[in-house]
């Protein structure tokens, strides 16, 4: 045969058999994970049910009863209040500090490394355990914070068991246990962005003030918009740190979503309106993740971009 | 039989139709350059062939079996990649051995042939290395090597020289050939360099625009390439075209060019009316000083001595420009001003300007 | 920059100094009171000054608590053993289950693929009481609470979303031609998956291996719900403890220190893949 570039018009289109490998690989992991699904589905439907584990005669169909219920419930809006303000603070106070570490520690030397490896040891730390650590170190009775404090001048500071200051004690550890994790993701920003700005900058004599606002700042906020909203979307379901030190108190101080939705199924067997309130907070933390994932994909792309 | 056939193999991704319904064979023993500019589908070819992508039309077949949804490891093709695509954790030798591996041959035979190959490829003494500690060159024989090693029926080479220098490959268009010849494969060879292909190939495809232009020896495609994109292909200057309109006249076909009144041979009679583009290559250009019975006037615009050859650039009286080269002479270098180009009436190429295909000149 | 002054060099060491002061410092007070007695615990003003005993340890590693009130048994060893199985076993499943999904996610255009990408990374969003709640109560209905089988089933919402899109991004950076080049010398898709995928993005599943480990260690939620006393892994079952009364001070410390020992040891020992994976896992995917 000889070589041809006869075009054949015998060939029909072949029917392309489907590759189902992929979904032979990612069914097992999908499948495992649908089973956890359910439970969400359910969640959704008890929150729509007068449903007491300690009444089950009661147990009906309620529609949104429950949801209404919280609308003139004070408990209910401490609670929002409560998480919100918990959710700025320690994001806040965590964006700042954990900038300032990475600013710090930006020049790779040997030092500045040992000192972000040993920065991490806090955010290895189980935060539950850290709970623990804290309340030992703020006992009133043998506590080295208690004593200190006294050395200052203060007497009398309760930490976790005063109401005035057990927001202050929580977030002092969530600050304690979550920094190094914005100090890590802002460290990496920094050293990964490009150097010609810098160097331009530098020739120009420009005043690093003023570098670090119209450069530094700009060129870093994806990595802290990132950094923020991952806190961001943990913080507001906190329940690590305050369950174990405080159990949402003194009295209801500290009931933030999660701890307060434990204790009403728990405590009050309120399945209902335990399920409730994680609806709420599962509405405000999808809308947060959305603008997250959107924000986090863009940023992925860059970095992609820059590869 | 031939040893690998293409039967109207269509490949499209997205929207984009990157082959459609190209057919092509390769007889044993052949080495068939695919030639075309970049995305031109030379390389998707390659990757059907090997299994690496599906075909979305039409059957692929290797020495008579039809392999077009058979997997990659069960064609029994060897195939260098452009990029080289050695595996990076492996060092040079186990990058080679990889192709014996899955034969289940003994690991005596195995390092033999490896060795056997690299002496061959003058890798031998960097089989230790890992890819990342070789020079470019040597990432490019170990490639080589891996495609070779397991002497494959067929050969699949995606443009090998492209990532070296150009040292390197001159050495290895040198050595290539006869390296080719020995493992007896039958040998597909992309390339976007169409000395290369000139210099390689047994035979040429031109691909362009998706589909296969022509088929046909170095020599050929060169002297009557089948269409006008395929002649500005080949060459280097590229070829002189010139819009034209053959019109009748007692001592046969006559052209314009520049105001002049310029003989065809008879042989184009049939193009008589015909919209068309005459190819001129520059080598079969003359440029005199005085004025001769077939030459038209034009302005010697500048003359530029290569190694081999002088470029003269030509201005027709109409504005046109031409290339024209000729031998270097110990001749006292070229004046710029009025000349007179005459070109070999027999060396002409005619297109038909509506679909640019050649048109063949007939023996009365 | 070169030109900073000496004061300014002053102050950046003292901020270092107070950092370094603030996050390791609690680490390194709970480490000396678990070599302390409760009456060197109880002194005022605290010291640095005591003579260490290794008694807290040996009463936790022998389960028997001496306190005011008698002898109580506390099985805080099975609880670190209850950490190490279902840590382990947790995170081996999700490797198993996870990286050959992230393969599929970064391999394949497949319909399909990026909503099941998405859903997975939509645990990592959901409040987990939201599910856990429920879930208690089918788990109940199962036989599946206070299992090890349920715990581990469970802990896959941790670890699988994290191995899934850690290792996705790596395998996307290997290029398909080093694949298809094995195939073609002969090989099988298995064979090419596992000796040319799985060993180019090793680091990338160590780095996602090792914070899931992390993240399903230090994870407190899911076992305060759906395991009791003797399934608990030590941040529940150290919790219990703080509460039981009697307990000597030096004992709970004792055991903070050896709950928080692996992962810290885990991290110091693997911290270059740990800040890889952590910011790469942020902010490459």
């Amino acid at each position: 045969m000889t070589a041809a570039a006869v075009k054949s018009h015998e060939a029909a289109p072949r029917r392309r058999k489907a590759n189902l490998l992929p979904y032979f690989l990612s069914l097992p992991a999908l499948l495992v994970c649908v089973g956890i699904l359910i439970p969400f589905v359910t969640a959704i439907y008890y929150s729509l049910l007068r449903f007491r584990l300690n009444l089950p005669m009661l147990k009906g169909f309620i529609w949104f009863q429950n949801y209404i219920d919280f609308l003139t419930d004070a408990t209910f809006w401490h609670t929002v209040r409560v998480s919100l303000l918990y959710t700025a603070l320690t994001v806040g106070v965590e964006l700042v500090f954990g900038l300032t570490i990475a600013l710090l520690l930006q020049k790779p030397s040997r030092v500045n490394n040992v000192i972000s490896v040993l920065l991490l040891l806090p955010l290895m730390t189980a935060p539950a355990i850290a709970a623990l650590m804290w309340k030992l170190m703020t006992n009133p009775n043998f506590g080295v914070l208690s004593y200190f404090v006294q050395l200052l001048g203060v007497s009398n500071f309760k930490w976790a068991s005063d109401p005035n200051t057990a927001l202050f004690t929580v977030v002092l550890v969530d600050v304690w246990v979550y920094t190094p994790f914005i100090m890590i993701l802002l460290l990496a920003g920094l050293r990964s962005l490009p150097q010609q700005p810098f160097e331009a900058a530098a020739l120009d004599g420009v005043p690093r003030r003023f570098v670090f606002f119209r450069i530094t700042l700009p060129m870093l906020m994806p990595y802290m918009v990132t950094a923020a909203l991952f806190r961001l979307l943990d913080s507001i379901q906190q329940f690590d740190i305050i369950y174990p030190m405080t159990q949402g108190g003194p009295g209801d101080t500290l009931l933030v979503f999660q701890v307060r939705s434990y204790l009403e199924f728990y405590q009050y067997t309120n399945v209902g309106k335990s399920a409730a309130l994680l609806i709420i907070l599962w509405a405000i933390t999808y809308a947060l993740s959305n603008v997250f994932i959107k924000q986090w994909l863009r940023l992925r792309e860059r970095a992609r971009g820059l590869a | 039989m031939a040893a690998l056939e293409l039967r109207s193999v269509s490949k499209a991704f997205k929207a984009s139709k990157v082959l459609d319904s190209v057919s092509l064979a390769a007889e044993e023993g052949e080495i068939v350059c695919v030639f075309g500019p970049s995305g031109s589908g030379k390389t998707v070819l390659l990757r059907l062939i090997a299994g690496v992508e599906q075909a979305d039309e039409g059957s692929i077949m290797l020495e008579g079996r039809d392999v077009t949804d058979t997997a990659p490891e069960a064609r029994g093709v060897g195939m260098a990649f452009q990029n080289f695509a050695l595996f990076p954790h492996m060092s040079a030798f186990d990058n080679v051995a990889s192709a014996l591996t899955a034969r289940r041959a003994s690991p005596e035979a195995i390092r033999g042939k490896v060795e056997k190959i690299a002496r061959l490829l003058k890798i031998g003494h960097v089989l230790e290395h890992a890819p990342r500690e070789l020079s470019n060159g040597q990432k490019q024989r170990t490639a080589l090597a891996r495609a070779l090693v397991a002497d494959p029926k067929i050969l699949l080479l995606d443009d090998p020289l492209r990532n070296v220098d150009a040292k390197l490959r001159y050495e290895m268009r040198l050595e290539l050939p006869a390296l080719l010849r020995t493992s007896g494969s039958t040998v597909l060879y992309v390339t976007q360099d169409y000395k290369e292909a000139m210099a390689l190939g047994d035979r040429i495809a031109v691909l362009l625009d998706g589909g296969v232009a022509q088929v046909a020896k170095p020599a050929d495609i060169y002297r009557e390439p089948a269409t006008l994109g395929v002649a500005r292909l080949f060459g280097d200057p590229a070829i002189n075209l010139v819009p034209v309109q053959p019109l009748a006249s007692p001592s046969g076909p006559k052209i314009g060019i520049g105001g002049a009144s310029l003989s065809l041979p008879a042989s184009y009679a049939h193009a008589i009316g015909k919209r068309c583009m005459l190819g001129l290559r520059p080598e079969s250009l003359a440029v005199e000083a005085q004025p001769s019975q077939e030459s038209f006037d034009v302005d010697l615009v500048a003359a530029t001595p290569l190694n081999e050859k002088t470029l003269l650039l030509l201005r027709t009286a109409d504005g046109r420009e031409l290339l024209a080269s000729e031998p270097n002479a110990d001749e006292a270098p070229r004046r710029h001003g009025p000349a007179f180009a005459r070109f070999d009436a027999n060396a002409v190429l005619l297109f038909d300007a509506a679909n640019g295909r050649r048109i063949a000149p007939q023996s009365a | 920059m070169e030109s900073t002054s000496f004061i300014e060099r002053i102050l950046r060491g003292a901020a270092l100094s107070l950092i370094v002061i603030f996050f390791l410092f609690p680490i390194f007070w709970i480490l000396l009171m678990s070599f302390q007695t409760n009456e060197e615990i109880l002194r005022i003003p605290p010291s640095l000054f005591f003579t260490p005993t290794l008694s807290n340890y040996a009463a936790l590693i022998t389960g028997k608590l001496a306190t005011v009130s008698g002898t109580l048994d506390i099985a805080f060893m099975k609880n670190l053993w209850n950490s190490v199985l279902l840590s382990t076993a947790s995170v081996a499943i999700a490797l198993a289950l996870g990286v050959p999904a992230a393969y599929a996610f970064a391999r394949f255009k497949f319909r399909l693929g990026e909503d099941i990408a998405f859903t997975l990374l939509s645990f990592r969003f959901a409040p987990p009481l939201l599910v856990l709640l429920p879930l208690s109560l089918y788990f109940q209905a199962l036989g599946l609470t206070d299992t090890y089988v349920g715990l581990i089933w469970v802990y896959q919402l941790i670890a699988l979303p994290l191995i899934l899109w850690i290792v996705r991004g790596y395998f996307e950076d290997i290029s398909p031609d080093i694949e298809h080049a094995y195939r073609v010398a002969g090989h099988s898709w298995g064979r090419t998956f596992l000796r040319i995928a799985i060993p180019l993005a090793r680091p990338g599943i160590a780095a996602a291996g090792l914070l899931a480990f992390i993240f399903c260690w230090n994870n407190f939620v899911f076992a305060l719900i759906l395991a009791s006393a003797d399934k608990q892994p030590v941040t529940v079952g150290a919790l219990a403890f703080v509460t039981a009364s009697g307990i000597q001070y030096g004992q709970i410390a004792a055991a903070i220190v050896l709950s928080v020992t692996p992962t810290l040891a885990l991290a110091l020992y693997a911290q270059r893949y740990l800040v890889e994976g952590l910011s790469l896992g942020a902010v490459k995917g």
